[in-house]
């Protein structure tokens, strides 16, 4: 996973063709075929007899191979044939509908064509249909439309793990993640790749949630999209016209820009409080939907010539959009900086450090972004005798694919000390470059001394 | 012995061979009407050339007192130099040269004018020039050291750089001391350490003016194109150092100089061009200095934000042209 924080990162369950990295030895084991196993649970027995025929595999094929290059799980949730499945699962063919089909696999063996007919990027989730009438299929729970199943409920989930069978996995449904912008449910229970998209049932066989993702860091901590989002999506689906396979890109762009709206307006109404760093005061964000890490250079060895004690708060937002895009994420970083062992020049040094930094990004595909823009200056407060004169940079790239969408970062480091400064960092994924210039006013308007 | 004096005397001849670099290898003074010259022992000039024949070449005074070189019967013949046809009989005016196998000999008449006597002392010791402009480059790049050191200070840190400075100058002047041996007989390694040690020099003074211009006027270029400084220095160097070693046809060295230099700044900027394009970098200040150092204004918020604006027409103009050849390789941090 590259340098990302795994602390912060969570998995998106894509198998791909190859074998995904977090097969475990004991996964790939020969498992006993799922009819002549041991029963979990009689209930777990009967659930998975009953909810089985409701079940799809869903393969991205490469359409000039003919062969699939990614899998994952959907069910059945109409008599017509309408499925639900992740976004990311179809993300692929949705992107390049010209290189990728969608086929089906059902657990009795019939294949076929899926047609993508609705996708919301922001749940995670898409709509297809497979052709056919009278099909077996599965109902979303009303009390978890309502968002009332309890804490503890035991839940099954329910796919094709890694393409090796259709599978049961017994859990928890542990309500609603807590510090999380995009509601999802945790659910304890394993989620393997090749699961994503599959349904997550109560005792009664009815969809409770949809398999979405796991956290690659802890055990078990597995993530459902909650029913209700299906539902809304179903409905959109059935009275809406499909989706034209040339135009996803601008629906994807079109859900984007209106999820950022809408995320950078709460963020604004949250607004924001002045945490104290030194003589200085920054912003940080007041949503709850900020996660929050200290880092100190105190500890390493030898011992650092400079102090450097920084917060860093991202928001719990991410949006899956490709494999090589990743959106929805802003990132609050404040590093308050100090020395009493080295020279005005030297501790200008030590600073640089964190300064140049602020135009590399930490992966990018020039396939999907453009190169960066920068612009530096020195910045003066609007008020003079409340904050420091700053040293600001702004970068930012634009997406391909998605017009009016950006990746945008402002660093400043502030100028009035010979050796002792604060470097603030706003960074913003997929965001319009309205709501990124006013963030980043707000921001560098709140950089202050403290009084 | 002064022939311009002996009027009563005729017109004094020398016979002069020239070595690989037309230096004089063998100055001779013609007393008879004829001579000859060849390999044999009993020619009036011996020549050691295994390309000339035993007698090879007679040069005789004319009846008009013109003097005429005239081939004896060689195997490779005798050519006016710079001409490719073989002549038997040439008339010498004095200015040209005869080539004779791998031999050149020329006549010179007393009456030839030399150049105007130099005077001595006119050309300063480079040395104390030389010593200096390198000392003070370590000096300069020591402090910059210094003044980057962010970690325990190391001796190794220090001394290495110093090494590897110290190394550089001992191979490029060595190198072009061995060339101006070569082509114009004298080392002259005090005057190529002191053309050296300006050229160090003004790089150095430019890569620690340059980095604290880009922090106080806020004028990344400054170190941006850093490089392009650094050519024009080399390229200026080694036009001194091929002056020392002769100069004739400066204007010809100095432009085959500037188009290497161009060649160079070029390369290198298509190179960094790619670079920035594969990583996905932009063009930042990468040296803060402290704050004292500033001399430009601050911008006031609005006017910032307002620049910063002014990028996305920039980015929406790159999003609609499609990415480089080699797009499919990607770049993590």
């Amino acid at each position: 996973m590259k340098e990302r924080n795994l602390a912060l990162r969570l998995a998106c369950l894509i198998a791909t063709a190859t074998g995904a990295p977090i097969a475990s030895a004991q996964l790939l084991q020969p498992q006993p075929p799922p009819d002549s196993a041991a029963p979990v649970s009689a209930a777990a027995e009967g659930i998975y007899a009953g909810t089985r025929p409701s079940l799809l595999q869903v393969r991205t094929l490469v359409e000039a191979a003919g062969r699939q290059s990614s899998i994952g799980s959907g069910f059945l949730v109409g008599a017509d044939g309408l499925a639900i499945t992740n976004y990311h699962v179809v993300s692929q063919y949705a992107l390049e509908p010209k290189t990728y089909r969608l086929e089906f696999a059902r657990p009795d063996g019939t294949q076929g064509a899926l047609t993508l007919l609705a996708i919301d990027v922001a749940n995670d989730l898409a709509v297809v249909r497979v052709e056919g009438a009278d099909l077996p299929h599965l109902e979303f729970d009303p009390t978890a439309l309502a968002g009332e199943i309890p804490r503890g409920e035991r839940v099954y989930a329910m796919g094709n793990p890694l393409d090796i069978g259709f599978t049961i996995v017994e859990g928890t449904y542990n309500g609603l993640v807590e510090r999380s912008y995009n509601e999802r449910v945790h659910f304890t229970g394993a989620i393997n790749p090749g699961m994503s998209g599959g349904p997550a049932v109560t005792a009664a066989g009815k969809v409770a949630g949809i398999n979405v993702a796991k956290r690659l860091d802890g055990e078990l901590v597995s993530f459902l999209v909650p029913a209700s989002k299906a539902a809304a999506l179903l409905e959109r689906a059935r009275s809406g016209a499909p989706l034209n396979p040339a135009q996803t890109r601008e629906e994807i762009d079109h859900q984007l820009l209106a999820w950022q709206e809408g995320f950078y307006r709460k963020l604004d109404e949250q607004g924001f409080r002045a945490t104290k760093f030194g003589p200085y005061q920054a912003p940080e964000s007041a949503a709850s939907w900020f996660n929050c890490w200290a880092r100190t250079n105190a500890e390493q060895t030898p011992k650092p010539r400079a102090q450097m004690d920084s917060s860093s708060c991202s928001s719990q937002s991410s949006l899956f959009v490709a494999e090589d895009i990743e959106s929805g994420r802003a990132e609050l970083t404040h590093a308050y900086v100090r020395s009493s062992d080295l020279n005005a020049f030297q501790f200008a040094a030590f600073l640089s450090q964190y300064y140049a930094s602020a135009s590399m990004s930490r992966s990018w595909s020039r396939k999907r972004l453009t190169q960066p823009e920068c612009r530096e200056e020195f910045v003066a407060p609007a008020d003079a005798a409340a904050a420091p004169v700053l040293r600001a940079v702004w970068c930012a790239r634009a997406y391909r694919d998605f017009a009016g969408l950006y990746d945008v970062s402002l660093t400043t480091v502030t100028q009035d000390r010979d050796r002792e400064a604060l470097v603030s960092r706003l960074a913003m994924q997929g965001v319009s470059y309205d709501n990124a210039l006013a963030l980043g006013q707000r921001f560098l308007g709140a950089i202050a001394w403290t009084r | 012995m002064d022939p311009m004096n002996d009027k009563t005397k005729p017109e004094t001849v020398w016979i002069e061979v020239l070595g690989r670099h037309r230096e004089v290898a063998l100055r001779q003074r013609i007393d008879a009407a004829s001579i000859t010259l060849g390999r044999a022992y009993d020619n009036d000039v011996v020549l050691d050339d295994p390309h000339v024949a035993a007698h090879h070449l007679r040069i005789a005074r004319g009846e008009d007192g013109r003097w005429i070189a005239e081939d004896l019967g060689s195997r490779n013949g005798v050519y006016a130099e710079g001409e490719t046809k073989r002549r038997e009989r040439i008339a010498l005016s004095g200015a040209e040269a005869l080539r004779i196998g791998h031999t050149v000999v020329r006549l010179r008449s007393s009456a030839e004018a030399v150049p105007e006597e130099q005077p001595l002392g006119s050309r300063r010791s480079p040395w104390p020039f030389a010593l200096g402009a390198i000392a003070i480059v370590f000096v300069l790049e020591l402090l910059g050291l210094w003044l980057n050191e962010t970690a325990e200070p190391k001796l190794i840190r220090y001394l290495t750089p110093v090494l590897t400075v110290v190394a550089i100058v001992a191979v490029w002047t060595t190198l072009w001391s061995v060339l101006s041996r070569v082509f114009s007989g004298h080392a002259r390694f005090g005057l190529h350490l002191a053309i050296l040690g300006a050229g160090l020099l003004a790089y150095s003074l430019y890569d620690q003016i340059g980095e604290f211009g880009a922090f106080a006027l806020s004028w990344t270029a400054l170190t941006t194109y850093q490089y392009v400084i650094g050519w024009l220095i080399l390229a200026a160097m080694c036009f001194f150092h091929l002056r020392a070693i002769g100069p004739t046809r400066l204007p010809a060295k100095a432009i085959a100089l500037a188009a290497l230099a161009a060649l160079g700044i070029t390369m290198q900027s298509l190179k960094l061009s790619e670079w920035r394009s594969t990583y996905g970098q932009a063009v930042t200040l990468q040296r803060l200095e402290p704050p004292s150092l500033r001399l430009v204004g601050a911008e006031n918020p609005q006017t910032f934000f307002t620049r910063v604006a002014a990028l996305k027409a920039t980015l929406d103009q790159a999003r609609s042209k499609e990415p480089e050849e080699g797009a499919e390789s990607e770049a993590e941090e």
